[in-house]
């Protein structure tokens, strides 16, 4: 009906809200630990995470776990970007192999993954290995669901108008394939990436010897809460970063 | 039928949506006053934007004016008043997850109706728009045609004294505008209630109309009304004669110049504004 | 995803296709089981469905399976709750919405796996972690599509409401809840996702009770038999707990008008 206009004293309130509730958290966090008596066992005074975050980011001392933590994620993802987008594109091809394949990766998608971590730790043991064969398996299913998407979706009539003009199948793909399908696989890799990092962060977490899981699972295992605490700040702090890196260049991939 | 009898009075009612000086405030309806006799079907015509469905919102209590005010049936208008009026929208205000029945019952329900009244009322107002047979259907298996039936029925059901429609069939085809029309003009001259009905199509509104009040553009306000003489219901040889011919004609040289005018102003705001955005103009 | 086209011959069914490709799969696993990998790392297919029943023989299986379940269903019940609740108050109160909402999905953003460790901390090895770790992941899609289920409802209904004279109560009971079911199941669906994946990420990290106990011991034993058989038996609960919940949505949204 008529537009309302958003009044100001509304907009005021919200900023108040979402800046008073982060700030009155993190003093009841510091006065929990410092006044009343919270068990700095169990819950670590702000002032100790932040210090020992400092120390962790001038010493140096997470580059190891980072590396490994890194390297696992990028070779996981090149696998399940590589497969999932080869996989996905060969589904794509007839209507049939879409109606008969997609819904059986949606299913095995469905169910959570992770068992098969149990199963990679068997195989390959405790390295990294397992980690990636992990990342690969669970980032595949988004990546070849939006490759089999983007591909299957592309509109019969520009196939047909490229055919009529004489469009070789290298032609096709390069230029009308391709380019439709693009943001759609994009966006599945871009997914893809986030469950690899998620999986990889989460396998270390539960069966590892290394990477920055492992280490959060270390520090806690030594009650070692300031710099425990400092580790998820910063894996959490990484994670934003390759998530935002990410979000870049997809929006830069997308480009009209 | 008391055509003195004054069902809807409208003083000075203007409305401006946003405030004065604001970027985004638009003048929809300036300064307009007009009675509506009972018992009356007045048509409300105009350009896209002229202010007829603004006006129809102040009649019934959706928007409250920037100046001015309503009565109707005596009584001040200050928001809704479900007793004595009732809607037909353009767009689906059916309520999906229910089946029409379930829809027409509603509406009593917010009303105030006592439930063992309520489904003696739904079968008459079904059966008066010829959905009996579909009553259990939901909206969503219904056409365009039937899915308006069934907002009519739902609003007939209601028993108010005065019915505002507001392009009830502008989402429909050509064909099923005529039939719906023709129908309506049986089934209102049965009720005899006050009706003010909005509309894009000259013909509907010479064909269902008492009166139609022509606008002109934005931002409006009733640049003259026309009289059709006709009594109900209306036949649909009606739609063929010359009497018919020449009153259509009257209102297209009233129109069109407005309409004219209403194109070139959105012309020049898309420029303005760059591109041009659905739902920028409107 | 269903029927057949016009050529009979099975072969040209999805459906058939298929259960062609896994039945090839499985025949490959077995072949590859029982002669060329090291019975160590793979047991075959036939010998892990005849083996189940040694699983759950096993001292200890069957509670911890049955815990699990329980875990499940408790902290799939309590995410239903609380995101019902929390999102109904985000959705209806204008001012709480944009308030809380990008704090909401700033959480839902972040990787709750690095704190998995504090939760077990904090709440022990037993249920509670296991619980507490599926509700955190299950609230949040529940949450959000209620959320949008009431913030998706097309104006008009809310005026043909009020023009009919439903008060406050009449609009929220009538009109608003109903349009948010279908949303509201939807968000079940991917609720019990995510409770699925925070129960068992919490099971498998405690290595000392639970199913963690039994994967860690089975993976030490190299018994592929028996671990094989114990991560399928978890895989096909998953599997069964997303089907009863992808049914009741498909249910539940039956007015759904299919053009949105």
């Amino acid at each position: 009906m008529s537009p309302v206009r958003r009044r100001g004293p509304g907009r005021i309130g919200v900023r108040a809200v979402q800046l008073g509730v982060p700030v009155a958290l993190l003093a009841i966090w510091y006065l929990a630990t410092t006044r009343w008596g919270v068990s700095r066992i169990l819950l670590p005074n702000p002032v100790a995470v932040a210090q020992a975050l400092g120390h962790v980011l001038a010493t140096g001392e997470f580059v190891a776990d980072l590396r490994v933590t890194l390297t696992e994620l990028a070779i996981a993802f090149a696998i399940s970007a590589t497969s999932g987008i080869a996989v996905g594109y060969l589904v794509s091809r007839t209507s049939f192999r879409i109606r008969a394949f997609e819904p059986l990766l949606a299913a095995i998608y469905s169910v959570p993954l992770i068992l098969f971590l149990p199963i990679y730790v068997l195989w390959f043991g405790l390295g990294p290995p397992s980690k990636i064969a992990l990342g690969a398996t669970i980032s595949f299913f988004p990546v070849v669901l939006a490759t089999v998407a983007g591909f299957g979706n592309v509109d019969r009539m520009m196939v047909t108008a490229a055919r009529s003009m004489g469009a070789s199948d290298l032609q096709l793909f390069r230029f009308v394939l391709l380019p439709a399908a693009f943001p759609v696989i994009i966006a599945g890799a871009r997914l893809g990436f986030t469950v690899a990092l998620l999986s990889i962060i989460g396998s270390e977490t539960l069966a590892s010897l290394a990477g920055l899981g492992h280490k959060i699972v270390e520090l806690s295992e030594g009650m070692e809460m300031p710099r425990m605490f400092a580790y998820i700040a910063f894996v959490v702090a990484i994670a934003a970063i390759l998530n935002i890196a990410v979000s870049r260049l997809e929006a830069w991939g997308r480009r009209p | 039928m008391g055509a003195n009898d004054t069902a809807i009075r409208i003083r000075n009612v203007s409305h401006r949506f946003g405030e004065e000086g604001e970027a985004r405030s638009v003048h929809a309806l300036l300064d307009t006053s007009f009675d509506i006799a009972q018992g009356e079907l007045l048509c409300l015509i105009g350009p896209s934007g002229c202010g007829k469905s603004t006006l129809l919102n102040v009649i019934g209590g959706l928007v409250a004016p920037t100046t001015g005010t309503v009565e109707v049936l005596g009584k001040k208008v200050a928001g809704p008043m479900p007793r004595d009026i009732a809607f037909v929208f353009q767009e689906n205000a059916l309520f999906p997850w229910n089946t029409v029945r379930e829809n027409v019952d509603l509406g009593m329900r917010f009303q105030g109706v006592a439930r063992a009244e309520r489904a003696a009322r739904a079968e008459r107002a079904l059966a008066a728009v010829g959905l009996s047979e579909f009553a259990d259907h939901y909206p969503a298996q219904l056409s365009g045609g039937m899915r308006q039936r069934a907002a009519l029925a739902r609003a007939l059901s209601l028993q108010t004294g005065i019915l505002l429609m507001d392009e009830p069939f502008g989402a429909l085809d050509e064909q099923t505008r005529m039939i719906l029309g023709e129908d309506l003009s049986v089934l209102l001259a049965a009720t005899r209630k006050t009706i003010v009905f909005v509309t894009h199509s000259l013909g509907e509104a010479v064909f269902l109309a008492d009166r139609v009040a022509v606008f002109s553009a934005r931002p409006g306000t009733i640049k003259k009304v026309i009289a059709v003489d006709e009594p109900h219901p209306r036949k649909p040889e009606f739609a063929t004669s010359a009497k018919f011919t020449a009153l259509r004609n009257e209102l297209y040289a009233l129109l069109h110049d407005e309409i004219r005018k209403t194109v070139s102003a959105e012309g020049a705001r898309a420029d303005q504004l760059g591109t041009l955005t659905p739902g920028a103009l409107s | 995803m269903t029927a057949a086209t016009a050529p009979r011959r099975l072969a040209a069914r999805p459906f058939a296709a298929r259960l062609l490709v896994i039945a090839i799969l499985l025949v490959i696993w077995e072949i590859a089981a029982r002669w060329f990998v090291d019975p160590l790392f793979l047991a075959p297919p036939s010998k892990v469905a005849l083996g189940i029943g040694s699983v759950f023989a096993t001292k200890g299986v069957p509670a911890a399976v049955g815990v699990t379940l329980l875990e499940v269903s408790a902290a799939f019940a309590i995410a239903v709750a609380a995101g019902l609740a929390v999102g109904l108050t985000l959705g209806l109160n204008d001012f709480s919405r944009r308030s809380f909402m990008p704090m909401v999905l700033l959480l839902y953003g972040l990787p709750q796996i690095t704190i998995l460790p504090l939760f077990v901390l904090y709440f022990g090895i037993g249920p509670a972690s296991k619980i507490a770790f599926g509700v955190t992941h299950g609230t949040f899609p529940i949450i959000v599509t209620v959320v949008a289920g009431v913030q998706n409802i097309k104006p008009i209904l809310l005026v043909s409401a009020r023009a009919m004279g439903a008060g406050p109560w009449q609009t929220f009971r009538h009109v608003i809840f109903p349009h948010m079911i279908p949303s509201f199941f939807t968000g079940m669906r991917l609720g019990m996702t995510g409770v699925l994946l925070g129960v068992l990420l919490a099971e498998l990290y405690v290595s000392t009770a639970g199913i963690g106990y039994f994967t860690t011991l089975f993976t030490q034993n190299f018994d592929p038999t028996r671990l094989l058989g114990l991560v399928g038996t978890l895989a096909a609960m998953a599997i069964v707990l997303n089907a009863m919940v992808r049914r009741l949505e498909v249910r539940f949204a039956r007015w759904r008008d299919p053009r949105g």
